[in-house]
């Protein structure tokens, strides 16, 4: 339900990321600036110095349920996390969208799944989304301590709703593994598959 | 919802329903010939608005699958997918199909199967069906056919996959074709045989993912002898080996291929040069017409709070001289010079309850919309006229008011100030400033639009103050002149002749009427015009019998005035419960002359502009005047029509004679909440809009900027 008193919001998000260029592996990560769910800013270069893993989500994409019903997206915040890597969820489903969810639901959703990101954020204008030109959900990013993305596309090679992803290749996992080893990241991008990022 | 589509359904011929698709297998033979070939379709009947994906879904989504189970020795094709539409998801773009797709499959029996047995073939059918929401879905389908040495047509679905196959893709015989690779870019050139008709826009539409960017801008651009060459942007995923450009491409006018001309063909063809994988787009980089998606919001800053209500309390002051207005407020006004009527005090203050009971209903509009807009509906400003029941209400109001006018009969001329009044002098004012505003209600004034438009998408009290204005503009002319009783003076002195152009003002009322009725022709349909015509005849018997009654006839006149209120009523009632009937009906046929325009979706729009095609929307309305105007005078002026053929220029009518949410989306990603507004979407740049009133030189400078 489009709701007008939104609209200047909308609108501020939409001219704010206009100029903004999409990211690639290989390029500088843009910064960006949100509050997390509870409620404390929180900004991607105070992480400068560590990798950064950015996971679009969507509790209602039954491609991020398929991930965290199995219990593998959970599996690998809990395994990076504590190898010092910030995981970052991010929300990007816009304020006009029936499947908005308000910080407070997204905490209780991330709470019951039993996951463990280290920042969990709704970014209700899609304005991180656009930056990034993100497409999907679920839709991942790494970023090493340069600020550097160094991998950019789908978690997995499943590409589908119902696969198993722990058996899966994943490409985040693969991607951290490498870096971490001082190796080059093998397969830098990957399309990412999903439901549509709810713009 | 989703544990209910992942329960295995299993059918033995029969669809099989689930939430938003109904699938089964069909088959184009009634029988199985050993050794020979036979078509079988997956058949998905999907819900309207919904969609599911072709082999390369686009920007996400999932292509749908096909695992079969069938007998030993059976031979069972990939599936044979038709050309997939460009299907716009906010800023992203998917492959896919709406309504009913099948998808085809070559099944070929074993040399040894035994005529007289049966084949059963199982599949395991998955697909995604997206809408706003995505749900994975399928189902467990089977199909049983006999076997037997020769076989029929099937009865039902021979015929349809017959023309499913003749539609599918198919190579481009007699063209020449080749792809280059510059960088970011692959210009894909198409070299038709001579004399081949003009294809129209293009699409390509690459097999595998991360090679051409689902989203990005194809544009398309003539070379020698006729050549197409089409300008593809290199996918930001795309990394490794990229030596041949295979897809399909589809043509709006379709394609001439070897005597044939089809609508979509195959590529596949060697990539000379190299390329790099391009910018990845951002979603602004792309035209947005999806408003759910942040779309462009031309003009909706561009006013100020302060420009909009100038522009209110002009519109509200030339609302006095729109023909439903004028010959009431006129009266009105004419009536301050009767005799008797000096007394200034009085006059003065029953001058301000008139423009109190102006304010006071456009305030009450406000409300009711502001209201309606809170709860969920998407209204905008001509909301009113969308109910058949209001059109029919306004018409009887109409109808009445004009038969007083022509002296059929009189009921105080309260409404006109004239005669005799309401026991509370102030409360006749205040309610006729009330019918006022009742009878204004069908037009929209010039500048009013742009005004409610801005109106509309501010807080409550900007809107609030925005129909103050148009109030205190539509009072104004009548309280001044009842404020200052020398301004009086300047109106003409009454006489006989008054009753003379009483008369002949009836007549903008019954022109009122007559436009009224055909809004609900539009809106319902004829019988509901002579439902109306029937009411109104019986209305005017009503009254003529009621005077005949008050002029001194006998009591047998009042039983006969009871009698036809009560036939009117019950004859009306239909209409007058409204949705009842407006649902219960076709849609508005366009006119005769209006086949180059097609209807407006989204969808369309975006699809047209995709492929790099100027579009030219008009968003209309049957009650709108100005839209009507417009349309007779300039838009289907020959010149006018010949400058859009020059430019392929895609003409698209948004109708919103009835409530159509989508529509009001789209004006309100326009700034606007009413009809008239006419946009003219340009490849690559800001849509233009294009005043309410239109001229012929309007649209050609539009063109011009194209």
């Amino acid at each position: 339900m489009p709701l007008p008193f939104l609209r200047p919001f909308t609108l501020a998000a939409a001219l704010c990321t206009a100029t903004a260029l999409a990211q690639t592996p290989g390029q500088a990560a843009p910064d960006f600036a949100l509050t997390d769910t509870a409620g404390k800013a929180v900004k991607l270069s105070d992480y400068r110095g560590k990798y950064v893993v950015l996971e679009w989500t969507n509790p209602d994409c039954p491609f991020v349920r398929n991930q965290y019903n199995k219990r593998s997206m959970q599996a690998q915040q809990k395994r990076w996390t504590g190898q010092d890597v910030v995981w970052v969820t991010i929300n990007s489903t816009n304020r006009i969208h029936p499947e908005f969810k308000t910080p407070a639901a997204m905490a209780s959703w991330m709470k019951a799944q039993e996951g463990a990101p280290a920042v969990l954020t709704v970014d209700g204008e899609s304005a991180v989304a656009r930056t990034y030109g993100v497409k999907t959900t679920p839709e991942m990013y790494v970023i090493d301590p340069a600020g550097k993305v160094v991998y950019a596309g789908a978690i997995d090679d499943g590409r589908s709703a119902r696969h198993d992803p722990i058996a899966a290749h994943n490409f985040v996992q693969a991607a951290l593994t490498q870096v971490k080893a001082g190796q080059p990241v093998a397969q830098p991008s990957s399309a990412p598959y999903g439901c549509s990022l709810k713009y | 919802m989703l544990t209910l589509a992942f329960v295995p359904l299993l059918s033995f011929g029969a669809p099989v329903k689930t939430d938003h698709v109904e699938a089964e297998l069909v088959a184009e033979r009634a029988a199985l010939v050993p050794g020979a070939p036979t078509t079988v379709a997956l058949r998905l009947r999907i819900e309207d608005g919904w969609h599911t994906y072709w082999k390369n879904p686009g920007d996400s989504g999932l292509a749908t699958t096909l695992a079969w189970k069938a007998p030993r020795g059976y031979a069972i094709s990939d599936i044979e997918w038709p050309a997939p539409h460009a299907l716009p998801v906010g800023p992203l773009v998917n492959h896919g199909y709406e309504g009913e797709v099948l998808h085809l499959v070559t099944i070929t029996a074993p040399t040894d199967a035994k005529p007289g047995t049966d084949a059963t073939l199982t599949a395991r059918a998955d697909w995604l069906v997206c809408k706003e929401t995505c749900i994975p879905d399928g189902a467990d389908l089977s199909l049983t056919l006999p076997v037997a040495t020769a076989a029929q047509a099937d009865a039902t679905w021979g015929a349809r996959i017959a023309a499913a196959r003749a539609t599918l893709p198919q190579p481009l015989a007699g063209w020449s074709v080749d792809a280059r690779g510059d960088g970011a870019k692959i210009a894909l050139t198409l070299v038709p045989p001579p004399g081949a008709a003009d294809a129209g826009a293009l699409h390509f539409f690459p097999y595998a993912e991360s090679r051409i960017e689902p989203s990005g801008a194809q544009t398309l651009a003539r070379g020698d002898g006729g050549a197409y060459v089409l300008t593809l942007p290199v996918s930001s995923q795309q990394s490794g080996e990229f030596k041949r450009l295979n897809g399909v491409i589809t043509a709006v006018n379709g394609l001439a291929a070897g005597g044939a001309h089809v609508k979509a063909a195959t590529v596949d063809v060697p990539l000379i040069g190299t390329v790099v994988a391009g910018p990845k787009p951002t979603p602004e980089a792309v035209p947005v017409l999806n408003v759910n998606a942040g779309a462009p919001r031309v003009a909706a800053t561009s006013m100020t709070l302060v420009a909009a209500i100038s522009l209110a309390l002009a519109g509200g002051l030339i609302l006095n001289l729109m023909p439903c207005v004028f010959p009431v407020l006129s009266l009105k006004a004419l009536s301050l010079a009767a005799p008797g009527r000096s007394d200034t005090p009085h006059m003065r203050a029953s001058g301000l309850a008139f423009g109190a009971g102006v304010v006071v209903t456009f305030v009450a509009l406000a409300g009711a919309l502001l209201a309606l807009r809170a709860a969920g509906e998407q209204v905008g400003w001509g909301f009113q006229l969308q109910s058949p029941a209001v059109v029919t209400a306004l018409a009887i109001l109409f109808f009445v008011l004009a038969l007083n006018l022509s002296g059929v009969f009189e009921f105080g001329a309260l409404w006109t100030g004239g005669g005799r009044a309401l026991a509370n002098p102030l409360a006749d004012a205040f309610f006729s400033g009330v019918l006022a505003v009742v009878i204004a209600s069908p037009c929209t004034a010039p500048f009013m639009g742009a005004a409610l438009g801005y109106a509309l998408t501010e807080p409550a009290a900007a809107t609030l103050a925005v129909f103050v204005a148009l109030g205190i503009g539509m009072a104004l002319p009548f309280v001044l002149l009842s404020w200052f009783p020398g301004w009086r003076y300047v109106l003409p002195r009454p006489g006989a002749w008054m009753v003379r152009l009483k008369q002949l003002l009836a007549f903008p009322l019954y022109a009122t009427v007559a436009w009224l009725a055909w809004v609900l022709g539009a809106q319902v349909d004829n019988d509901a015009v002579m439902r109306l015509m029937a009411t109104l005849v019986t209305v005017a018997f009503a009254l003529w019998a009621w005077r005949a009654f008050r002029g001194g006839g006998s009591r047998a006149f009042s039983v006969a005035a009871l009698i036809a209120l009560v036939v009117a009523i019950v004859v009306a009632w239909p209409l007058l419960r409204g949705d009842a009937v407006a649902s219960a009906t076709a849609t508005t046929k366009p006119a005769a002359g209006d086949t180059t325009w097609q209807p407006w979706s989204p969808a369309r729009v975006a699809e047209l502009t995709r492929v790099g095609r100027p579009v030219f929307v008009d968003f209309t309305a049957a009650w709108c005047v100005t839209c009507q105007v417009n349309k007779r005078l300039v838009l289907n002026d020959a010149s006018v029509r010949a400058a859009f053929a020059k430019r392929n220029v895609a003409l698209v009518r948004a109708d919103w004679t009835r409530r159509d949410p989508a529509i009001t989306q789209a004006l309100a990603a326009l700034g606007r909440n009413g009809v008239p507004v006419y946009v003219l979407y340009r490849p690559g740049r800001e849509p233009l809009l294009l005043p309410e009133v239109l001229s012929k030189g309007l649209v050609d400078d539009a063109l011009a900027a194209i």
